[in-house]
């Protein structure tokens, strides 16, 4: 178990300094941030003394060691659109980010368990394939619709929750729901399978035999085996779902990474893009991680494998 | 163990839910809910270029000068009169008993240490090219400032209005950096919280020297999306937003819980040209091509049935708010033949190649439309125009500034709430400045000499000449002057400001 | 990481079908069960050709503007003309005309981007899964940054530096799309790698690349052919979501996914204008799914996806 413990964390800390140097290397092809930065009438000293002080003269891959120096130390400098630490500005919006991928991963699971459940038990009717239909539809509805549609019929016409913002549990739902849809189609698809294969092996039919009733069956192995398999998939989503999250944050005024990350890509603001990346990547491969170690203890096919 | 994995999930996604901030102290009774698209960079007015910089400044700060929006001219406030006491000074009396929010009585030497700070080359403070006229401030007594102008300097009064007064003892004790995210000033509200990108908290200064505002609180959230914006308004989350699309007013008012307000601006709206062809080479350096543009579009037929009406057709970049304007100089009207005649003239028979970078619709909120139905009206012409949409406003800017936005982009101008020519003329028409692509030193003399006089007679007359020649010139693409639109929800009663500058200690809560 | 493979064996059980008695019946009651997956197809059929006829089909070009008549109503609507069924969008021009042009483009960057990721991940694929070890390894952690390194990122950056056109966005998004083809493809090319034919031939001293090419590759047809069809309909997606940013093809030429994005803010009141797409993306992409899922069935019900 230690081995595999440890051949995660390198892999793990091999994929973070990939991306931080993908991200260092696109940052610098995208162009030159010293011309937002200047004001009017800035001449050629200027322009000069800005690229010394921003350390652009120096060769690539001595910027990209001198970042990397000070990342590790939690130094991602300041940034250059506010001249506040880069650190402080992301880690103040990394909570309403990962709430809300939290809180979508936990729609996604609302919808599609029941769903998938039930798709399962009654296979090839009807019922499943309509269930299929649906699931799928969520993924096939551009985020950013089903966000101002949300907005418009539960706010605007019924006034039952805020439009957007952050701060309640009512502000929570629609943006949830909004990125939950976005994950329900491979989530439901995982449940059910997970549950038609638990429904006909021997332990099922055992309890069956021993006259357990029917919903104890499905609620207690049923259910569980459909978990783990769906939790494995998930930790991969996190990094997907970061994606729609930059949409659903713009659309409900949500304060998250997301936004921030983007605007900072526009206003060619480095440290900041830089520090968004890694912190995220961080997080997302930690959390993988975490579900490696687990499935790995509770699987040993897992990790013996190649 | 599957259990347990299961139970921690939903056990986190509780806790989550558990560790977001509890709602604030603070009833929707007495706050104000305000809404901007982007949030303010810092809250240094003097060392922000954006207007939302300046909107939120007047609730913090007080400036010595400002407008009366009813009569549009300028009038006390820090400041309680002035006078020129010959071509180059002017003699200000400051008003008694203003206090900073931390205590510290307003005198003159905080005037003082505002300009030199903003006029001290080394800061490198965004508002120093505004006002670069000012030589030196010179401290008479507590009560009495002497500005020395380098030259006469008609604009004086009116630049009052654009500065706002900071405390001499937080620039001494704590600092440029402080001042981004602090501000102290003598203003009717206080910053409580700055969330940054996501609000901003404001709570009533109970000492203020003048007209105490209704509303205990402001709240002002940044809301990216228009379309989240306006149903905001309309559901009660937010009590008035500004740059309503004209598209969407009918929306609006036939809610039944908001209206809409509108107001000329001086915000003019006009395509720029590469005449000075700063980015090279291109077409737009021949008067006739110009020309055969502002001949092609149908500008009235635009503000008609694209703005809904709501947009003030001009002649060239003045707009008819500003001193100097000239009511006599009648705008282009469409004429595809004569268009078609004059780029064949100028060695353009079968069209002509020009890019156009366009940008987001933060400032002028139809500009997509608007722009789709120019460039059909251009290709009707000849006009092939290469589109180049351009995301995001500080890389547009930028990309302006330098010199990299030929042959054609999309421009605006505030004036910085000037009304007067010369706001205009200098940054956006002189040769060499960063914001303007034409160069002609005939229209250079012009300016030199509206601006060197205090004769408002003669400033006129040469306004007038400037006119007729960006005119006949055809030095850009001339639109209109804007109608600002704003949302305000029935709660509120509220008067569309015509200067651009959002005053929420203006507004009171609605009679029933 | 393993957390991959974990995702793999659980997809592979999820796709998987049942399978039923006799051999007849078999065949006729799967083509039974594959009914939606044909309706589908059909509908997909119907769209692409509507498309393809759109010089025929449009009855005004899509770009032509009409200040005089924006914001009308489709036809059936109160202020809804004939002349334009599905009415018109902000600034006078068809919507009908531009939904059916605007498909063109969409199902063209859809299958371009596809073709393009589809090749690169292949190839990377095959070569992971085949050559193993360093090179896997190499490929593996690639596939993992890829993964995790967010879209947005890399399609602002790159379009912020070549400039926002179709061919471009077409370019990121075939880059970006890769990973999915190779984890698969590279999953299916190790499985095949110790099969006896291959390790016949190796043992017969055939090259590399008439193994991978000759030997491997044409039984990864069916998986790839699924893959495919299923990102098509991603790829369309996230043309809507590149176009809500501003990144996507730029106006006037209609796609679905920029008209989506040009009428958001009309959703309150001139609602068709971002309807009709929305609805043209969903259905196309629901199909899209349906009918791949249904050939993952009907080509290899085993595959591992």
């Amino acid at each position: 178990m230690k081995r595999y413990a440890l051949r995660q964390l390198v892999q793990l800390a091999v994929v973070i300094v990939g991306i931080s140097m993908l991200a260092f290397a696109i940052l610098h092809v995208i162009g030159d941030p010293v011309t937002l930065l200047l004001p009017q009438n800035a001449g050629k000293e200027e322009y000069a003394r800005y690229y010394k002080l921003l350390g652009l003269d120096q060769p690539v891959y001595v910027q990209y060691w001198k970042f990397a120096s000070r990342a590790v130390q939690g130094d991602f400098g300041k940034s250059w659109y506010t001249d506040t630490p880069a650190f402080k500005l992301v880690i103040e919006r990394m909570p309403p980010t990962l709430y809300l991928t939290f809180a979508g991963l936990g729609m996604a699971l609302l919808i599609s368990l029941p769903m998938g459940i039930l798709a399962a038990l009654k296979r090839h009717s009807l019922v499943d394939n309509l269930c299929t239909v649906v699931a799928v539809a969520g993924q096939a509805m551009p985020l950013f619709w089903l966000g101002i549609m949300l907005i418009i019929i539960f706010a605007v016409r019924l006034k039952m929750l805020p439009a957007s913002g952050y701060g309640t549990w009512q502000h929570f739902l629609m943006p949830a729901f909004t990125l939950g849809a976005f994950l329900a189609p491979i989530t439901m698809r995982l449940v059910r399978s997970g549950v038609i294969e638990v429904m006909s092996t021997d332990y099922i039919k055992t309890a069956r035999a021993k006259g357990v009733a029917e919903w104890m069956v499905v609620a207690k192995h049923a259910f569980r085996n459909a978990c783990i398999p769906v939790i494995t998939v998930l930790g991969l989503q996190f990094g997907q779902l970061l994606g729609g999250a930059v949409v659903t944050e713009t659309v409900f005024a949500w304060p998250g990474v997301a936004t921030l990350t983007v605007d900072s890509i526009r206003n060619q603001d480095f440290p900041v893009v830089q520090c968004a990346v890694v912190l995220l990547a961080l997080i997302i491969v930690a959390i993988n991680f975490v579900v490696d170690m687990v499935v790995g203890y509770i699987d040993p096919r897992i990790r013996v494998g190649t | 163990m599957r259990r347990i994995l299961a139970v921690s999930f939903a056990l986190l996604f509780v806790v989550g839910l558990g560790l977001v901030p509890a709602v604030s102290a603070q009833t929707r009774e007495e706050t104000l809910i305000y809404s901007l698209q982007s949030d303010i960079d810092n809250w240094d007015p003097p060392n922000s270029v954006l207007r939302e910089a300046i909107i939120l400044g007047y609730h913090v700060f007080d400036h010595l000068a400002v407008r009366d929006l009813k009569t549009r001219k300028v009038g006390p406030n820090l400041a309680l009169s002035w006078k020129p006491i010959d071509d180059t000074t002017w003699e200000v009396k400051l008003r008694q008993g203003v206090k900073f929010h931390d205590g510290t009585p307003f005198t003159a030497k905080d005037v003082k240490a505002t300009f030199d700070r903003v006029l001290d080359p080394a800061k490198k403070m965004t508002a120093r090219g505004n006002h670069a006229k000012i030589k030196t401030v010179e401290i008479v007594d507590d009560h009495t400032v002497r500005f020395k102008t380098d030259g006469p300097y008609p604009l004086f009064v009116e630049r009052l209005t654009a500065q706002v007064m900071q405390s001499e003892k937080v620039i001494r004790e704590k600092g440029h950096e402080f001042m981004q995210e602090n501000p102290i000033g003598t203003g009717p509200y206080k910053l409580v919280k700055w969330s940054r990108k996501q609000e901003h908290l404001l709570v009533r200064n109970d000492d203020y020297w003048g007209a105490k505002p209704a509303f205990k609180y402001v709240k002002v959230r940044i809301i990216p999306e228009k379309a989240t914006e306006i149903a905001e308004l309309l559901s009660g989350g937010v009590d008035i937003i500004k740059a309503i699309p004209p598209d969407q007013m009918d929306v609006i008012n036939k809610s039944g819980s908001a209206r809409t307000a509108t107001s000329p601006i001086l915000r003019t709206a006009m395509l720029q040209l590469d005449q000075a062809a700063r980015s090279g080479p291109n077409p737009f350096t021949d008067k006739r091509v110009r020309q055969a543009a502002n001949l092609a579009v149908d500008t009235d037929a635009i503000i008609k049935h694209v703005l809904n009406g709501l947009g003030d057709r001009v002649a060239t970049g003045i707009n008819p708010m500003a001193f100097g304007w000239d009511a006599n100089l009648k705008p282009y009207k469409q004429d595809l033949a004569q268009a078609k005649k004059l780029l064949a003239e100028a060695g353009f028979p079968n069209g002509v190649d020009i890019v156009f970078h366009e940008g987001p619709p933060i400032v002028e909120p139809a500009i997509q439309q608007t722009n789709d139905a120019i460039v059909a009206d251009m290709a009707k012409a000849g006009f092939r125009v290469k589109r180049n949409f351009i995301g995001d406003n500080t890389v547009l800017v930028a990309r302006i500034k330098d010199g990299k936005a030929g042959s054609m982009f999309n421009w605006s101008w505030g004036y910085y709430s000037v009304f007067d020519a010369d706001a205009i003329l200098h940054d956006v028409f002189k040769c060499g400045e960063n914001y303007s692509y034409y160069c002609n030193p005939a229209l250079d003399d012009l300016i030199f000499q509206g601006r060197s006089t205090l004769d408002a007679k003669k400033r006129a007359e040469t306004y007038v000449k400037a006119q007729q020649l960006l005119f006949d010139d055809a030095a850009y693409l001339y639109k209109w002057g804007l109608r600002g639109v704003w949302g305000i929800s029935n709660r509120v009663e509220y008067q569309a400001p015509a200067d651009e500058v959002d005053r929420m200690f203006t507004v009171t809560l609605r009679k029933k | 990481m393993s957390a991959v493979r974990a995702g793999d064996v659980a997809l592979e059980r999820a796709n998987a079908p049942i399978t039923g008695p006799t051999a007849g019946r078999r065949s006729l009651r799967r083509l039974w069960r594959l009914k939606w997956g044909l309706a589908a197809a059909l509908v997909l059929l119907l769209i692409v050709l509507v498309t393809l006829a759109a010089p025929w089909l449009a009855p005004y070009s899509p770009v032509e503007v009409d200040i005089q008549h924006r914001l009308g109503p489709p036809a059936w609507m109160e202020g809804g003309k004939t002349d334009h069924w599905l009415g018109t969008d902000q600034i006078g021009r068809d919507l009908l005309s531009r939904m059916i042009y605007g498909g063109r483009v969409s199902l063209l960057i859809g299958v371009t981007a596809v073709a393009i990721s589809s090749t690169i991940g292949v190839l990377l694929g095959l070569a992971a899964g085949y050559f193993g070890a360093k090179i896997d390894w190499i490929i593996m952690t690639l596939i993992n940054v890829m993964l995790t390194f967010p879209f947005v990122l890399l399609a602002l950056a790159v379009i912020a530096v070549l400039g926002a056109s179709l061919i471009n966005m077409i370019f990121v998004l075939g880059v970006a799309g890769w990973p999915i083809y190779a984890r698969v493809i590279r999953a299916e090319t190790m499985a095949l790698r110790e099969r006896e034919f291959v390790v016949a031939g190796r043992a017969l001293g055939m090259s590399h690349a008439r193994i991978i090419f000759g030997q491997i590759l044409p039984n990864l047809v069916s998986a790839i052919t699924v893959v495919a069809t299923l990102q098509i309909a991603q790829v369309i997606i996230l043309e809507s979501f590149l176009s809500f940013l501003g990144l996507g093809v730029q106006p006037p030429t209609p796609a679905w996914g920029n008209m989506l994005g040009e009428g958001r803010v009309y959703m309150l009141n001139s609602w068709w204008i971002a309807a009709f797409p929305g609805a043209a993306i969903f259905i196309t992409t629901l199909v899209i799914n349906l009918m791949g899922n249904a050939l993952r069935d009907w080509l290899d019900p085993h595959m591992k996806l």
